[in-house]
């Protein structure tokens, strides 16, 4: 797997705006800004996938990824109003001992891995064939051969890894329905507010006298949310 | 021992430029593997260092796509040799997107959960577990 001509100017472009787009992720003060460049580096990661031929991932990843769980992420900084607190967190990087430790397993993880790229060194690079069509390629200038771009079988990928989801992987699939179901019922029941508890019917007596006994629900939110169950009902 | 000091005689060879140059116009598996790797580590970076969950979570979601981009550019590779295998990658990844989904709505409920309960975002503040 080697690119040439655009695709490597691409896949240079695309992978420092994933990097920066990561580090100011990280780094940026404001969580709404933070989300902003996750997704700027969510759009990047998907240009890669575009670039390695795996169209339909790269669709999965902006719809999935930037349309859902990103919006998602929004709505819940908006919830918490994180801006009213941020004044209260003095200085970004300020625990040492957190950063040293991020900077040495980093340091460790790129340094292993460069090491275990150079010693198969002989398995990555371009066999002698490739290495010739790299070569009749760099003479074509910056014309591409499709079959070798995979511009034009952007279906037949997507073809293929449909099949592959649905002839070997149909129980995983199957599975990952359940587990999105489950992520749904698991996030209502965690969002709901004392109130709606309340309203649900299959409330204990016990923790409502409780409740009030502590303070936190007024006679009248007890009685209202006692109406509310009735009119459900 | 003698793999850990491996690039650094590398770069007393004298070759790395040219290779780098090669490298540079003629980006290999390896490059995304670095790539992957950075972005992996600057998730680390950002779940190690930062305060608000919320931003913790948005770190996680970095190393999940940092995965994901092995995951794809092992696939390609494999894809040019012939391997039957070869879209399994891509496989793996819808998997990993749909868990990162159902974990961004478990998480993100049990931050709004935890909000209403203690006025908090801020992870050195939820220590009740804490020993």
């Amino acid at each position: 797997m080697v690119l040439s001509g655009w695709e490597s100017v691409f896949f240079w472009v695309f992978a420092l705006a994933v990097l920066v787009a990561g580090l100011l992720t990280v780094m940026a003060r404001n969580a709404v800004h933070s989300a902003l460049f996750l997704i700027s580096a969510l759009v990047s990661v998907a240009a890669l996938f575009v670039l390695l031929g795996a169209e339909f991932i790269a669709g999965v990843q902006i719809l999935v990824y930037v349309g859902g769980v990103m919006v998602l992420f929004l709505f819940v900084i908006m919830l918490v109003n994180v801006g009213a607190e941020e004044r209260e967190q003095e200085e970004l990087f300020n625990r040492p001992r957190q950063v040293t430790a991020a900077v040495c397993f980093a340091a460790l993880l790129v340094l292993g891995l460069f090491s275990a790229i150079r010693q198969s060194a002989g398995r990555f690079a371009p066999s002698a064939e490739e290495q010739q069509s790299t070569s009749t390629r760099a003479a074509d200038g910056t014309r591409l051969r499709r079959a070798e771009t995979r511009v034009s079988n952007i279906s037949e990928d997507t073809q293929r890894v449909g099949a592959s989801l649905y002839r070997y992987g149909a129980l995983p699939f199957e599975i990952a329905s359940v587990l999105l179901l489950v992520a749904i019922v698991g996030s209502v029941l965690l969002a709901r507010t004392s109130k709606q508890e309340l309203a649900a019917d299959d409330v204990d007596p016990q923790v409502v006298s409780e409740l009030s006994a502590a303070g936190e629900l007024t006679p009248a939110e007890i009685e209202e949310a006692a109406h509310a169950h009735a009119a459900e009902v | 021992m003698n793999t850990l000091f491996t690039p650094a005689l590398y770069v007393l060879q004298g070759s790395m430029l040219d290779n780098m140059k090669d490298g540079v116009a003629h980006p290999d598996l390896s490059k995304f593997l670095i790539i992957g790797a950075l972005l992996f580590a600057v998730g680390v970076a950002g779940v190690l260092t930062r305060r608000n969950i919320i931003v913790i979570f948005m770190s996680i979601e970095l190393i999940l796509n940092a995965a994901n981009l092995n995951f794809i550019a092992f696939s390609r590779y494999l894809q040019e040799t012939g391997s039957v295998n070869a879209v399994a990658g891509q496989v793996f990844t819808v998997f990993i997107i749909v868990v990162a989904a159902a974990e961004a709505a478990i998480g993100l409920g049990l931050v709004i959960a935890l909000y209403r309960n203690r006025e908090t975002i801020f992870v050195d503040k939820i220590d009740l577990l804490k020993w």
